[in-house]
């Protein structure tokens, strides 16, 4: 078992250095340049002093500058695996620092004027806070309602669930969302259609005041968010469970006399736990990418619409550090599913 | 086994595909009446689509998509005039409405005078009535402007005007009254000191009498009205933000005619030698025709004077002292010239809309020219005895001697209403379904031929090239996909590629970014099927491993892509529209259905036009559940395990 781990961890290593070295490359292609616009506001900034300085001098003091910032910031080559190498923080700079991911620095967001991970801190705790609080809420719906509906397969009110799930999954999101909009903030006016808090409220944190007001704010994503997810995850778990009913063992426990409820619950319900636990991660690094959708529509500060917005505004450290979080959440996901199958699974440890 | 028109035995649609040898299948259906049990060998494929057509959901399913489909590939070459950047100032975010030419029965026998500007039309009747029709609820004001006031429905109404969002009405006592929109000075009292956008309406209209006899001209234009009398006096008031050249008119004194365009009031002074905008050189080059060359006005009037204008939204007809037309301003390309008259034929009456004029001949002839595309200049056929024509926004009322309707024509109003810019939502909705579906498609495509050849490659030859493979498929599926379409097509946007390269590129990324779950299904069934005997003839005989692994081995698996196929063709078209309508897909001026619902992403929006995203999202997510169920039930129909239970 520790052999298959250790294996994964490996491959995940390996997928995660191409995949870096890949999103490098694209990222270069996107027109921004840090050193030139920092040289050119530095040039600016020096107005007085170049008060009497003749065309030249100036340009020769913006190109002193230029280099000095692409130097620091890495960038004063065109060698592309270099500039790769010092990003990562294994190759030093001009002046022989490291100064790279290894090292912490994630980039320097020019749309906030901070480091990237200070603007990422607070969006990165709403956007975990919201996924989860959705997950669990959908799984204490769809899990029940799940095996219901395998139970009674074939009965009137699977066949409406069936029917309701195919609907929710094929439905885009953001027209849940909308249609959620209208409903609950057009025809009833329950929930405000978006924000985070009531604007120009200023209740201490973590006071009751400001955990009703938030909650307030974020119901309706919630409510949305979870109702998205229903579809799917309801049919998975019908499915699995319909598997693992027809399994011979539920049948030697049926012939056994055992009860029902026992059989459903704990012979069956175990048996179709396998793939669900695996679904349930995998969901759960969907779930990220997918909040960007409700981010933007619910106008929640989370990662996602920080990411709309660098990617508006062309914020390329914030771009990458934010694909980094969704490529570092997909993998350690994955990682996370390899190694729960081989738990639960011996044949995989076994061939692996 | 239910019975129904589709299900095999007797159905029709059944014996429709059967084929083979007739007598074996009569042998076959006595052996049945005569009660002994036969069973009948179908072939894998025979069974998928049986067990597909007794599924009535499924087939219901199929048959909405294939209508779907029609209407979104055949329905756009219904549509001549259908062009992407359409945008109409005055036809914003109208509701679904076909009445905009359905004047009121009891009007059609009566009828004074008609107008319309905007969405609604108003008229009134030689009894006095006033009518009002078409698209009358205003946007998000809340106004319907056919809630007539009770003043007005009680009062004899000689005269009525229709601006875009107000309507102006002078009885026969001379009172003038207003209603529909107000918030910017369309009618009534406005402090100048409070409002110093607004020129309020003058005081002798708002508590005082004019006197009707004498109004030669009553007409409105956005948020502004204007009344013009015999004497040439004149009363000018609104929205001062809407019409640049306001002031200079109100500091005259003299007109001898006024009108509205779309951003500027003309008029005609004493003089009567040019169209008076008070802005220098607006509508100062005449054309005889609108697709004739324009000459300035000095040259091209030649001593003759003008006798009346009548102003479209960017262009103004003038009449001159010959009897002849001359045409000022902008014209789209596509204009239908003005129709030739017969020799000594005349002009009587003219009167423009919004992008077209309609003129009434001495011979009788009605002529509708001009902006044809919302077929405003259709002109029916076989109306006789005209006497009067009245001509509103898009639309055109032709009146006989007694006062009765003799023809109507142009637009009817919007099946699905309009957006924010005006469009047609039916039109974009059916061209928007085109570019979803082809890209989904093409997406699709390409995701398949990667998914089958890395599936078959790794999944036949096994080993190092496995490894490799399923690494970078492991790679690609680690991608977490919408952040990053949205990247790359952020990137691309940024680049300077055109549309069209745009667009093929995003299928390219849709499908360079989806086949990882094809290529592993596919992987999964090729190294089982490699174990059959059919493999181990093919590479007895010596026949290519290339060959074994895409001709021998993949055609047995064909139904399990073709599953997968449709369900991951709903969700790139769903994908394409995420990323569209968060704005990084395709993007305005071209429709998909995605980024057409970009503009209901507001609370006021998806209340008050709710026309603008309940279409799209119905055709959207119908075409989608239709895909999903289509594929479901046919997995379920291959799945040998699904038909234990029944």
């Amino acid at each position: 078992m520790v052999k298959y781990v250790f294996k994964r961890i490996g491959y995940m290593f390996v997928v995660l250095i191409i995949l870096s070295i890949l999103m490098y490359c694209i990222y270069s292609l996107i027109p921004s340049n840090r050193a030139y616009s920092d040289a050119r506001t530095d040039v600016q900034g020096m107005k007085q002093q170049l008060r009497n300085a003749t065309e030249a001098e100036k340009e020769a003091i913006f190109q002193e500058r230029y280099l000095m910032y692409q130097r620091r910031y890495g960038t004063d080559t065109n060698n592309i695996l270099l500039r790769y190498l010092r990003w990562v923080g294994v190759a030093p700079n001009y002046y022989g620092q490291h100064n790279g991911i290894l090292q912490g620095n994630f980039g320097w967001s020019q749309e906030y004027k901070d480091t990237v991970l200070n603007v990422i801190r607070e969006p990165m705790k709403n956007t975990i806070f919201i996924n989860i609080f959705s997950v669990i809420l959908a799984l204490a719906i769809t899990i029940p309602l799940g095996i219901v509906c395998a139970v009674h397969k074939g009965s009137k009110g699977d066949q409406a669930v069936q029917v309701g799930t195919i609907i929710g999954y094929s439905l885009p999101s953001f027209i849940i969302c909308i249609v959620f909009i209208w409903i609950f903030c057009s025809l009833l006016g329950w929930f405000p259609p978006s924000g985070m808090k009531t604007p120009g409220s200023n209740f201490t944190p973590w006071s009751w005041k400001w955990f009703a007001d938030r909650m307030k704010y974020l119901a309706l994503p919630l409510i949305t968010m979870t109702f998205v997810s229903l579809g799917g995850m309801t049919r998975y778990v019908r499915a699995s469970m319909i598997d693992s009913l027809s399994m011979d063992c539920i049948r030697t426990a049926r012939a056994k006399g055992v009860r029902e409820k026992t059989v459903i619950y704990s012979h069956a319900w175990r048996n179709a736990l396998i793939p669900v636990v695996t679904l349930v991660v995998g969901w759960f690094i969907g779930i990220f990418g997918g909040s960007l959708i409700f981010e933007n529509i619910f106008g929640l500060n989370g990662m996602g619409k920080i990411m709309i917005q660098a990617l508006r505004t062309a914020d390329v450290d914030m771009i990458v550090l934010l694909q980094v979080f969704y490529v570092a959440v997909s993998l350690l996901g994955n990682l996370i599913i390899d190694i729960v199958y081989g738990f639960v699974d011996p044949r995989i440890r076994v061939s692996a | 086994m239910k019975k129904n028109g589709f299900s095999a035995g007797d159905g029709w649609f059944a014996r429709f595909f059967r084929g083979g040898s007739r007598k074996l299948a009569d042998d076959v259906e006595k052996k049945r009446e005569e009660g002994v049990d036969v069973e009948e060998i179908v072939s894998p494929l025979k069974m998928i689509v049986r067990g597909f057509f007794e599924r009535k959901l499924a087939v219901i399913a199929l048959c909405v998509l294939i209508a779907m489909f029609l209407v979104v590939f055949i329905g756009p070459h219904f549509m001549p005039k259908y062009y992407d950047s359409y945008n109409e100032v005055t036809q914003n975010n109208v509701p679904p409405t076909m009445s905009m030419l359905s004047v009121p029965a009891e009007l059609k026998i009566d009828i004074k005078m008609i107008d319309s500007y905007g969405s609604f039309s108003v008229g009134v009747s030689n009894a006095g009535k006033v009518y009002v029709w078409g698209a009358t609820q205003l946007g998000t004001t809340g106004v319907d402007v056919k809630d007539i006031p009770e003043e007005v429905r009680n009062a004899k109404i000689e005269l009525v005007a229709a601006g875009i969002d107000h309507i102006i009405a002078i009885d026969e006592n001379g009172r003038v009254y207003g209603w529909g929109h107000n918030g910017l000075g369309q009618f009534g009292y406005f402090d100048p000191e409070k409002y110093p956008n607004i020129l309020s309406m003058p005081d002798e209209l708002v508590n005082g009498t004019i006197d009707v006899k004498n109004v030669k001209k009553l007409t409105c234009g956005y948020q502004c009205s204007a009344i013009l009398m015999n004497d040439g006096s004149f009363y000018l008031w609104g929205n001062k933000n809407t019409y640049q050249n306001i002031e200079k008119f109100a500091a005259l004194v003299q007109l001898e005619d006024i009108d509205f365009t779309l951003n500027y009031i003309v008029g005609l002074t004493e003089a009567r030698n040019a169209i008076f905008t008070g802005t220098r050189g607006l509508y100062d080059q005449y054309r005889s025709n609108l697709n004739t060359a324009a000459q300035p006005s000095k040259t091209y009037l030649d001593g003759r004077k003008i006798m009346a204008i009548s102003a479209a939204a960017n262009n103004v007809c003038a009449e001159l002292d010959d009897g002849t037309l001359c045409f000022a301003g902008d014209f789209a390309s596509n204009s239908k010239p003005m129709p030739a008259l017969h020799d000594g034929e005349k002009v009587t009456q003219i009167s423009a809309g919004n992008y077209h004029y309609t003129a009434l001949t001495t011979e009788g002839r009605v002529l509708s020219w001009g902006s044809n595309t919302l077929d405003q200049c259709e002109v029916p056929a076989g109306m006789t005895n005209v006497k009067k024509i009245y001509t509103g926004a898009f639309q055109s009322y032709a009146v006989n001697s007694n006062g009765d309707l003799a023809g109507k024509w142009g637009l009817k109003g919007y099946l699905f209403g309009t957006d924010n810019r005006g469009a047609n939502v039916f039109q974009r909705i059916i061209q928007g379904g085109r570019m979803t579906m082809t890209i989904g498609a093409v997406a699709v495509i390409i995701s398949t031929i990667i998914g089958i050849i890395m599936g078959c490659i790794s999944g036949y030859f096994g080993g190092k090239v496995d490894l490799i493979l399923m690494r970078v498929t492991e790679v690609f599926a680690a991608i977490p996909f919408l952040p990053f379409a949205l990247i790359l097509s952020s990137i691309m946007a940024q680049m300077n590629i055109s549309e069209n390269n745009k667009i093929f590129l995003l299928m390219v990324i849709l499908g360079l970014l989806s086949w990882t779950g094809l290529a592993r299904m596919v992987r999964g069934q090729v190294l089982s099927a490699r174990e059959n005997e059919y493999v181990t003839a093919a590479k007895a005989m010596g026949v290519k491993e290339f060959v074994i692994a895409f001709k021998h081995i993949l055609p047995n698996i064909v139904s399990i892509i073709f599953v997968t196929l449709t369900l991951d063709f709903a969700t790139c078209m769903l994908t394409e529209s995420s990323l569209s309508y968060l704005g990084f897909g395709v993007t305005y001026p071209r429709p998909t259905w995605g980024n057409m619902l970009n503009g209901a992403n507001n609370a006021t929006v998806i209340k008050n036009f709710w026309w603008q995203w309940v279409f799209t999202s119905l055709f959207l997510g119908i075409t989608c559940i239709c895909i999903n169920i289509v594929g479901d039930t046919l997995r379920d129909v291959m799945d040998p395990k699904s038909d234990r239970d029944k």
